[in-house]
């Protein structure tokens, strides 16, 4: 009988290098909807199990038996059973992915961003959805940032920590994953912050972020948070600026692209918003503050050798020039416009959960969830 | 629609509905349909992936009551 693996082994296999044959025998359709993709290439074949069913010879001649091959599937059944198969068929280093590609969509990596020795700040990077949730402390207080709804994970960063939760911020009401903020925040009974232009239709109850204000730990000498209303992607995105040296981003500012200001029904309008942001609120931050995004698409062009998705901001405008060169409204909107594609049909239900107007059962919040984002206004 | 046959995979998850019917369709002759029932929702996509790529031939597919059903046209 073979063996599992678990997804977190997965995401350090990738990040190492470790030249594994991945097999994902799902159909076609869920393949192309979303598969793995990790910091570095990997060798990634789609095989659907009812290939190795029907053919089985043929179809397990497609694979070289040297290999360790690594089967993923929906669930693990289907996973388990090729696996299964293969050794029957004399592959000798075989494992199947435990709980199935919904374990690999809810992965999340904590990485330490280098600062000041008087603080700590972390990336949790969820990369099956292309998004990043940050956590500050100091003192042995935590400061949470656009958490996903792995609220255990958090849990456990906490604990192991002897941490105490005192705030968790949102930069807008996401629309490519299900928030844990709210559920977090009233567990802890901790203020949940986040801006009015998002949040005032919401059942959400929330602590309404003001513009210019900030928001710092109990204990003297602490990094302060700025909050900087930056509408556009949504009405009531808003950037975090910790110590003056790096950037919460949200969904503004992107290493590569800005956020798109196309998911609302108002396109023009929010475009108008976000030039005004970027170019009147967000260009006139200093280029040394580093940018730490919600998102990102390419790992290639978007993480540092650290495996970090981070950049300084100059780097970040020269990096999408053509977007901040944009001399005019008019021309922003044409950009945004030119760039337009449709969103996943998902997102209108995730956001109505995000407002709590709606609540699902978990297998439908998985179900939700799964699928990287979509959140840049432009691709490539 | 009428059918030859039927297997009831209500409670089994992957891959059993597809292993299931397979055993079961290549027992059948050629142009002759099985009616499917499964409960998984997996094999709602799964159970006409399967078919229309190994040449059968999908006729219907409905969901009632938390229960999927599927009539498959065995191929050649
Ligand atoms: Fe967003």
């Amino acid at each position: 009988m073979s063996e599992s693996f678990s997804a977190s082994e997965m995401y350090t296999w990738m990040e190492e290098g470790v030249p594994h044959l991945y097999l994902d025998v799902r159909n076609e359709a869920d393949f192309s909807r979303f598969h793995v993709e990790g910091p570095q290439d990997i060798e990634l074949l789609n095989i659907p199990y009812f290939d190795f069913l029907e053919k089985p010879e043929e179809t397990v001649a497609k694979l070289d038996a040297s290999r360790s091959v690594r089967v993923i599937c929906a669930k693990e059944g289907s996973a388990q059973f090729i696996a299964d198969m293969l050794e029957e068929f004399g592959f000798g280093d075989i494992q199947w992915l435990a709980k199935g590609i919904i374990a690999w969509g809810n992965v999340l990596v904590a990485k330490q961003v280098p600062t000041p020795d008087h603080y700590e700040l972390w990336q949790f990077n969820r990369p099956g959805k292309g998004s990043c949730a940050y956590g500050l402390i100091h003192k042995g207080e935590l400061m949470l940032f656009d958490i996903s709804k792995n609220l255990e994970f958090y849990r456990n960063f906490a604990r192991a920590r002897n941490l105490s939760l005192v705030a968790v911020f949102e930069t807008h009401l996401q629309a490519d994953y299900i928030s844990g903020g709210p559920s977090l925040a009233s567990e802890f009974e901790v203020d949940y912050i986040a801006h009015e232009g998002d949040f005032s239709s919401s059942n959400v109850t929330y602590r309404a972020v003001v513009d210019g204000e900030s928001i710092g730990f109990s204990k003297a000498g602490g990094p302060s948070v700025l909050c900087t209303h930056s509408p556009g992607h949504t009405p009531g995105s808003t950037t975090y600026v910790i110590d003056d040296k790096y950037m919460i981003s949200g969904d503004t500012v992107f290493i590569v692209s800005v956020g798109r200001p196309d998911l609302g029904k108002k396109v023009v309008e929010w475009a108008k918003q976000l030039y005004a942001t970027l170019k009147n609120r967000i260009s006139v931050l200093p280029d040394e503050l580093m940018v730490l995004p919600s998102h990102y698409t390419d790992w290639t062009k978007e993480a540092n050798g650290d495996h970090l998705i981070i950049n300084d901001f100059g780097t970040v405008k020269a990096l999408n020039e053509s977007i901040y060169a944009l001399a005019s409204e008019d021309e922003f909107v044409s950009w945004v416009e030119a760039n337009m594609r449709p969103q996943p049909e998902e997102y209108n239900r995730i956001r109505r959960v995000n407002a709590n107007i709606e609540t699902v059962d978990l297998a439908t919040a998985e179900e939700l969830d799964l699928g990287k984002n979509q959140c840049a206004a432009s691709q490539g | 629609m009428s059918h030859n046959d039927e297997i009831d995979c209500s409670g089994m998850s992957c891959p059993l509905p597809v292993v299931k019917s397979k055993m079961k369709i290549d027992t059948m002759n050629p142009g002759e349909v099985l009616k499917i029932i499964t409960t998984d929702p997996g094999s709602c996509k799964d159970i006409p992936a399967w078919a229309n790529r190994v040449g059968h031939e999908m006729i219907e597919e409905a969901e009632e009551n938390g229960k999927y059903y599927f009539l498959v046209k065995r191929g050649e």
